[in-house]
């Protein structure tokens, strides 16, 4: 009980988030003095997007929806493709890893996750700064790091970035403690369904350095329509530096 | 260890709905240079760079401190725990019971009360103890031990501790980051905070 | 089978009736070649699947031991015929619940609480078929259909806990990786009698006792049990074990497993001699994860069942370790003398010589703990703690 008792909490978090325009959220940030110019000769290793998508059932839990994900999936790589010539730079897809090589890229990935979290978190979301973060916003500092093991992911030594995605949504099923908890609310108050989480990162080969990150807790789109895919990988490459993804 | 910070940001967003919110964190800055206490206790330290200290507790007695967010780089210090009491808050006393620091604790034991502290509450099996040795903490004969652990966010993270038994309450200081650059790169950091701490 | 699942735990009576001439389970389907999904469901689930897979293989949580997985690979074949079994990959994940699951696509992820309490090999067999059984009648492919021609799909809002794999001291199963834990379809307690009755089925065919699957649930009702009056509970957290929280009553399941067991089966092996050889190694590290989580109760019953078959030195030392840690005086006084039996039976351990010593000291006995500390550091001279142990020996008379 407790924990649906937090996440009634979180949801009216969420909404006086999307409610009030005071609670606006930073969606991206660009490592201070980085510029990637279209055409500028460098290349990006797009590694294999982590792809989730489910139902969240009554007790919070994630439910992988594997017709869900695959539409989802295919749909959000037919995009990327089609992105990837919009990225104004060369790209190369991050070849097939086994065995230790593999178990190197699920870290790797686990930290992006984790470090977009943080950066959501403690840098962007307007109530929760750290203050170390508040002032680096002032002096217009970004200075996140995956840490230089980043050389060592395969493929990494024919390219001079990465880019990470990470994308995560949880369709809210019904329940009858929902019920009990749409009671409580109240009527009338516009809810996002479930969750909806992107992450976008270009990380430097070279140093680990988190470049430019697009990270939305809040990601529009439903990812299962194709149109939808369009919207929500516009959203994740929106201002990919170089690019034009998200002006037209 | 930290309290999922979500109830955090929810408990701040509530609070948002009824009130101005005052534009400033609830999250403090402990700033360098500046000589502080910790964990509601006469334990002092004194940061030798701008560190941020959390606004949740994991029990009484304690204090989370961090650089870039709790799941990066997280120090957590623990002002003197009394016998009979564990060290981080429980779910719940009877269903969820966490072990507990005794009258009869020894410093050597120490380490394997966080162990069993971590285990338990994650409900995890992928926890090693990597080194003990001797070392002054807060001015006293203590203990200081390492040790490495597969959290449920797929993350293998490595964690350093210093503590102290003194007049029978458990004073320690501790270090949790990922294994994967994170902790190297802010061990030292945590090493001048342990040992610049003191009592008062 | 599931992880913890929020619904209630529900205590329905069984429609299925078990009258005083039950026949034995009957024997499984013939085998029908190597198994391809069909159709777009299954496709898909397959490739999530082999998605879940690919990440589960790279995760620091699977226990990489060839022999290991071989040998519970060949229990697996022993139960349900070498042509099924080829279709499967069975992962151990060092996870110290009693769980194991199959998804669509093969993948058997068995977590090592399952193999600590697992006391044959024919009790794991009749795990290892119950969640094959799951897999042959694509159970999860017909519940998925089932969820989505129905009125579940709606989104809600509300509920919305932190799906992200977020870093929480405080874990709760909500931000599990599912691809290390394996997916959570909860299956119909209809779904649940047909895979124990093909489990059962494939036991019963096979040449281990298939009694042997009853007295799982026997056993985990006892510890489940144990653990609840250790703690002062009345009544039992059915719920809480992985295992048991959407599924047929234990009580209920047991009665229905014995008595469908083919009965002239009752003699053959179970292998537990092969078992507990196979676990050797491993036995003492997952009895040490379960000691480490403070379950008092559950842990004493694991240890005596596991003595059934005679104590070993491990055995004395984890419940020695248990004890200390609980750490009352009595509590110290039984720590003695199990590490007493456990050196009395290898003199060579040089843990139970630590543990000794220092239970020792904790009664009052300095001079005795001192000795058995020094015995320790004889034992093992690097080990990660003798600086601080030797700082707990009388100090040598200078030179």
């Amino acid at each position: 009980m407790k924990s649906i008792v937090w996440s009634i909490a979180l949801a009216i978090g969420i909404f006086a988030c999307s409610i009030a325009p005071s609670f606006a959220q930073e969606r991206s940030a660009i490592k201070q003095g980085f510029e990637l110019a279209p055409n500028s000769g460098k290349r990006i290793l797009v590694l294999r997007p982590s792809v989730r998508v489910g139902a969240q059932s009554t007790g919070g839990l994630f439910e992988p929806n594997a017709d869900w994900t695959e539409k989802a999936k295919e749909n959000i790589h037919r995009t990327l493709k089609e992105y990837q010539a919009k990225l104004g730079n060369a790209t190369v897809v991050a070849p097939e890893a086994y065995g230790e090589s593999a178990q190197i890229v699920e870290e790797h990935m686990a930290l992006f996750a984790s470090v977009s979290q943080a950066v959501i978190e403690y840098q962007f979301f307007v109530g929760n700064r750290l203050p170390t973060k508040k002032l680096d916003n002032k002096n217009d500092v970004f200075d996140w790091s995956l840490g230089t093991g980043v050389s060592e992911l395969p493929g990494a030594k024919d390219a001079d970035y990465a880019l990470f995605i990470y994308n995560k949504d949880a369709y809210g099923s019904t329940g009858r403690k929902i019920l009990q908890v749409m009671a409580l609310l109240g009527p009338g108050v516009a809810v996002q369904s479930g969750e909806h989480v992107g992450y976008a990162g270009l990380v430097d080969l070279k140093t680990g350095d988190l470049l430019w990150l697009n990270a939305d807790a809040a990601m529009g789109g439903d990812v299962r329509e194709l149109e939808g895919s369009q919207k929500r990988v516009s959203q994740l490459l929106e201002d990919f530096p170089g690019s034009n993804i998200g002006k037209e | 260890m930290t309290i999922n910070n979500y109830v955090r940001v929810a408990v701040l967003a509530v609070a948002s709905l009824t009130l101005t919110v005052s534009p400033a964190s609830a999250h403090k800055l402990r700033e360098k240079g500046a000589e502080i206490d910790v964990a509601d206790s006469n334990v002092m330290v004194t940061p030798a760079r701008n560190w941020n200290r959390l606004d949740v507790k994991v029990g009484k007695r304690t204090e989370t401190w961090t650089l870039d967010g709790e799941q990066l780089n997280d120090v957590t210090f623990f002002g003197g725990i009394e016998a009979g009491n564990p060290l981080v808050k429980e779910k719940s006393k009877k269903r969820d019971p966490l072990p507990k620091f005794t009258k009869s604790t020894l410093l050597i034991e120490v380490p394997e009360l966080l162990e069993g502290t971590y285990r338990t509450y994650k409900q995890i099996g992928a926890f090693q103890l990597t080194s003990t040795e001797p070392q002054k903490f807060l001015g006293q004969d203590g203990v200081t031990f390492t040790y490495e652990y597969t959290d449920a966010d797929g993350l293998t993270r490595k964690g350093e501790a210093y503590a102290a038994i003194i007049s029978g309450k458990l004073y320690m200081a501790t270090f949790d980051a990922p294994r994967l650059h994170y902790f190297a790169r802010n061990i030292e950091d945590f090493r001048a905070l342990a040992s610049s701490a003191r009592l008062q | 089978m599931m992880l913890k699942s929020a619904l209630p735990f529900l205590a329905i009576a069984s429609s299925f009736a078990i009258s005083a001439n039950a026949k034995p389970a009957p024997n499984p389907p013939p085998y029908a070649g190597i198994y391809q999904p069909q159709g777009v469901d299954e496709l898909g689930m397959w490739r999530e699947d082999d998605e879940g897979e690919r990440r589960l293989a790279a995760s620091p949580l699977v226990i990489r031991d060839e022999k290991l997985t071989k040998y519970l690979k060949d229990v697996l074949c022993s139960a349900v015929g070498t042509d099924r079994c080829n279709s499967t990959r069975i992962y151990v994940v060092r996870e110290p619940t009693f769980n194991a699951t199959m998804s669509p696509n093969g993948t058997m992820r068995v977590f090592s609480g399952l193999l600590l309490r697992m006391r044959n090999e024919a009790e794991l067999a009749a795990i290892l078929g119950h969640e094959f059984g799951h897999f042959e009648s694509r159970h999860s492919l017909s519940k998925f259909q089932a969820t989505r021609r129905g009125t579940d799909m709606l989104a809600w809002g509300a509920l919305l806990a932190s799906m992200t794999p977020s870093y929480d001291s405080r874990r709760t199963y909500q931000s599990l990786e599912i691809s290390v834990y394996g997916s959570l379809f909860r299956y119909s307690r209809d779904n649940e009698r047909e895979a124990d009755l093909l489990g059962l089925g494939y036991l019963n065919k096979s040449g281990l006792r298939p009694q042997a699957a009853s007295e799982v649930w026997q056993n985990l009702i006892g510890e489940i049990e144990a653990s609840a009056t250790s703690r002062g509970l009345k009544k039992p957290r059915f719920d809480a074990v992985a295992f048991t929280a959407s599924h047929p009553p234990e009580g209920e399941r047991a009665g229905y497993l014995a008595a469908l067991a083919e009965p002239t089966g009752a003699d053959r092996d179970d292998g537990a001699v092969r078992y507990r050889e196979a676990l050797s190694g491993w036995l003492p590290v997952f009895l040490e994860d379960q000691i480490k989580l403070n379950d008092f109760g559950g842990s004493e019953y694991i240890i005596a069942k596991l003595s059934e078959s005679g104590w070993t030195p491990h055995l004395w030392l984890a419940r020695a370790e248990l004890y200390r840690t609980r750490g009352h005086q009595r509590d110290l006084v039984n720590a003695v003398q199990f590490y007493s039996n456990a050196i009395a039976l290898d003199s060579n351990l040089p843990d139970a010589y630590r543990g000794l010593g220092l239970s020792l000291i904790k009664t009052g006995d300095q001079t005795q703990g001192q000795a058995a500390l020094s015995k320790y550091l004889a034992l093992k001279p690097n080990a990660d703690d003798a600086k601080m142990i030797a700082l707990m020996l009388p100090k040598e008379p200078s030179q």
